[in-house]
């Protein structure tokens, strides 16, 4: 007996390596990224979009700054799978990286791909910017 | 969809904003399971020009107007999204659908904030230019319900499953704690989880 084919369309992955293993960054650094696309399956890509960019995570309204945007379209220059692309910027001084309770300041590396059937598939790949101390809770669990 | 992981030595608030706002998650019924948004469309379509999503507050008429919205957009019809903030928010709401070109679809958030009989023009307004309005709204209006949004414990539950990975910080208890201490709004219930979320984080 054979198994249905999963009608699913399948998980792409980025692979991404930071030019500091550790994805630890002071401001101004050089950033270089590396990434890889596996799992692609038989879907043609039709755009490839990676930036460098900053969000805020909490409960409230959220922000975001975009530092690093590049699209590429070019058939001739789309990474195919398990093909290595690279790119890099120079890092700001500001925002700093925050582990805030109410809110975080995250930075990260995205790579969005854009399918030629119109689904895209989004990874993201945080990093820090500074070195700010989180913050805490109140130690007492009120409820 | 969003893929991979959250970064080095960070764990990412599974309830932060950006993973329940409308939208970021699929509309589903009070008992969990999810809702047909293409039927949805295709009725809101056909019973137009005005129809409303009712319900409480935090019981996911928002969730359910972006996906209607959404399923409009793929259809190739031209939409738009307009908040009622407060009564004074009439005018822009009639100016929306005023100015719109036909067979736009407009979702209008918010409905209740909007002064009595203010459905009426906005009625006369979509039927004039040829337009369908998706308005949710607390209370009747005396235009056809596409849906009555109503939230469970079992709904709260099935949102939390729809997140990314809380890790064990959070149980069924906190759940229906939660649940009940915000009346059954979901928003709320939603902003505490992600305090028990910090407090277990490992940063108290």
């Amino acid at each position: 007996m054979t198994a249905a084919p999963d009608p699913r369309p399948l998980a792409p992955h980025v692979f991404v390596q930071f030019c500091h293993g550790e994805r630890e960054y002071e401001p101004l650094d050089a950033l270089t990224v590396r990434y890889e696309l596996q799992g692609l399956g038989d879907e043609e890509l039709q755009a490839v979009e990676h930036s460098v960019l900053w969000y805020t995570e909490g409960k409230g309204e959220e922000d975001m700054g975009v530092h690093f945007f590049e699209r590429i379209v070019d058939r001739d220059r789309l990474p195919a799978a398990a093909v290595t692309r690279s790119f890099a910027t120079d890092l700001p001084s500001s925002p700093l990286s925050y582990e805030g309770v109410i809110v975080k300041i995250r930075w990260c590396v995205r790579v969005r791909l854009f399918f030629t059937g119109g689904r895209d598939f989004v990874s993201e790949h945080v990093f820090t910017l500074g070195r700010l101390p989180p913050a805490r809770m109140p130690v007492s669990e009120a409820s | 969809m969003l893929g991979d992981a959250p970064g080095p030595g960070r764990v990412s608030n599974p309830f932060a904003t950006r993973f329940t706002r409308p939208g970021a998650i699929p509309p589903l019924d009070d008992e969990g399971g999810p809702l047909d948004v293409a039927s949805l469309f295709e009725r809101a379509m056909s019973a137009g020009p005005v129809v409303v999503i009712e319900g409480a507050h935090g019981t996911g008429k928002t969730t359910l107007l972006v996906a209607l919205l959404a399923r409009a957009a793929a259809n190739r019809r031209r939409m738009a999204f307009v908040r009622a903030a407060s009564v004074a928010d009439a005018w822009t709401v009639a100016a929306a659908i005023g100015g719109a070109s036909r067979d736009t679809v407009i979702g209008l958030d918010g409905g209740e904030r909007l002064p009595v009989g203010a459905f009426t023009l906005v009625r006369v307004l979509a039927r004039l230019r040829g337009v369908v309005v998706l308005a949710t709204t607390h209370r009747p209006v005396g235009l056809p319900v596409l849906a009555r949004c109503r939230s469970t414990p079992r709904l709260l539950a099935a949102v939390v499953g729809h997140l990314p990975t809380h890790g064990g910080r959070i149980d069924g208890s906190d759940i229906n704690e939660a649940f009940g201490r915000h009346g059954g709004d979901l928003r709320e219930a939603l902003f505490d989880l992600y305090d028990r979320f910090e407090r277990r984080d490992g940063r108290g």
